[in-house]
């Protein structure tokens, strides 16, 4: 077996068994990065010397007994806006090293100590603003496939990565959907876990209050140890939460059957693809076969939570950026600075408003869905991944507006906070992903997990990889 | 008689519509409680986790 067939579970055990060391396993993903990277534009450092260094400290560690944990020696990447020491940070801009923090990236901190290997720092979307996947600095990631379609963003490096089987796992963040869009785009699995579930310490904001840090896997069992290695509370992210962090493997393979799963009336399927609506209701009817109780339900309108994000996600944003977006915004892409222009246009009335509204549409979105349901399953993306030229062409005014839409499906589970699992549920008849997303209550990863593997499981569309080789 | 051809509008003016849109979620949503602060959107997690948790021990 090799890197593209490998799953991350899979390469840890052949790792633990002495089938695979991790220099081998390493060799293999930088053999892979040096000859498909340089048209995928996966990367945007990659860290061979690193990587191998690790590696063999791994292999020295598993020759003396010595286990560092679940991921010992298995090679991961991460998202360009991760602090990492002694590896740069653009954030997707310009500058090399755009962001800084006074410790490492607490997320790639807790996958090091459990023993994962960093192959360095993957390609996204300037400043984590857009749902393509387009660089104009980096150099565009290409979808593996079909080259010429967008990756999806903003974590495009992430989704390319997992998907070419350049790394096993992946860290992407999420702050309108720039996990789930991303793994949809690339047929991957990618987790947005609940707000305050993994910390942002270390990790470049682009919105406090909608950020989130979450792993892109190729699996739903693999999406499940990166989370437990990353979840739990971090004295650094005075947002991250204190509950208990469950054994997330523990029930994932307890299937679906008495389980609630809802699929909205309202809003989701509204103008969605055909091909798009068909693989979703077709993976809610085998939900329905394994035995889960599948309803459909009007719930609160999403557009409003949508509208409420977008608000508090330009003023974040803004906040966050407003020395780049004064002091150099030449060097920002046209969409980008229009972004952030906006941000300084929106008073801090409306700001609070939008903040407080959150919390009363939250508290009923709580209320009104899950009395009635477990989980919530819906598209993740409106259409098939569109072809980048066309994507990215036109206006600023035209391409926000494509941005808006394209990424109108995901972006109020980040105003709920809710944890949401995007997977692959088939391809399109011109090859192209499809995918669905999986909404749970707060905190409760396992179920949505569950939900996801017991899908994963029976449809087996997590072994089909692209043709690349 | 002739129609002036309609010019699109500049960046300004599509921002000033833009936020218009966005800002009208504000509106539409009337008085807000004094009590309605932004912290009840994090101890509305908790309290729905914590529900649930005693809802799957009963």
């Amino acid at each position: 077996m090799s890197a593209p067939d490998w799953t991350l579970e899979a390469l840890a055990e052949a790792i633990r068994a002495k089938a695979v060391s991790p220099v081998e396993a390493a060799q293999e993903c930088l053999e892979r990065i040096g000859r498909l990277d340089g048209r995928l534009r996966a990367f945007i450092t990659v860290d061979a010397e690193g990587a191998l260094r690790t590696a063999k400290e791994c292999e020295a560690d598993a020759s003396a007994g010595r286990w560092r944990g679940a991921l010992h020696g298995v090679p991961l990447a991460y998202k360009d806006l991760c602090h990492i020491r002694g590896l740069p940070t653009s954030c997707g801009t310009k500058t090399s090293e755009y962001f800084f923090a006074e410790h490492d990236c607490t997320a790639v901190a807790r996958l090091s100590a459990a023993g994962a290997i960093t192959l360095g720092k993957l390609n996204m979307t300037e400043l984590a603003m857009g749902p393509f996947g387009d660089n104009f600095h980096h150099g565009h990631a290409r979808n593996p496939w079909q080259d010429g379609h967008v990756t999806g963003g903003s974590s495009s490096g992430s989704a390319v990565a997992v998907a070419a089987g350049l790394a096993l796992g992946a860290l992407g963040s999420d702050t309108g959907g720039s996990i789930r869009l991303p793994a949809a785009c690339c047929g991957i699995v990618g987790l947005k876990p609940t707000y305050g579930r993994v910390s942002r310490a270390g990790v470049m904001p682009l919105s406090w209050s909608n950020d989130h840090v979450g792993p892109m896997a190729r699996t739903v069992r693999d999406a499940a140890l990166m989370l437990q290695a990353i979840a739990g509370h971090d004295p650094r992210d005075a947002t991250s939460s204190r509950r208990p962090v469950p054994d997330y493997l523990a029930g994932i393979e307890a299937g679906v059957t008495g389980l609630r799963v809802a699929m909205p009336e309202n809003f989701f399927f509204r103008g969605l693809h055909p091909e798009m609506e068909a693989g979703v209701r077709e993976a809610a009817r085998l939900m329905e076969k394994l035995g889960a109780r599948v309803v459909e339900m009007a719930i609160p309108d999403p557009q409003v939570m949508n509208d409420v994000a977008t608000i508090v996600s330009r003023c974040e944003g803004t906040a966050a950026h407003a020395r780049l977006a004064r002091e150099r915004p030449e060097q920002v892409q046209p969409v980008v600075r229009a972004r952030l222009e906006l941000g300084f246009r929106i008073s801090a009335y409306d700001y609070l408003q939008a903040l407080r509204l959150r919390a009363r549409l939250t508290r009923a979105f709580l209320r009104e869905v899950f009395a009635e349901a477990d989980v919530l399953v819906a598209p993740v993306i409106p259409e098939l991944a569109p072809p980048l030229a066309h994507a990215i062409e036109g206006t600023v005014e035209a391409l926000t507006e494509r941005q808006g839409r394209f990424a109108r499906l995901t972006r109020s589970f980040n105003g709920l906070g809710l944890p949401v699992l995007a997977l692959p549920c088939g391809l399109s008849r011109g090859g192209l992903p499809l995918a669905l997303q999986i909404a749970g209550r707060p905190f409760d990863e396992a179920t949505v997990l569950r939900v996801g593997r017991a899908y994963e499981r029976a449809a087996g569309w997590s072994g089909r990889r692209p043709p690349l080789d | 008689m002739s129609q002036e051809p309609t010019q699109p509008p500049s960046r300004a003016t599509s921002q000033q519509i833009e936020l218009a849109n966005l800002l009208g979620v504000i509106e539409r949503a009337g008085d807000l409680a004094l009590s309605e602060e932004p912290s009840r959107f994090a101890a509305a997690l908790d309290d729905a986790a914590e529900a649930a948790a005693e809802e799957s021990e009963r």
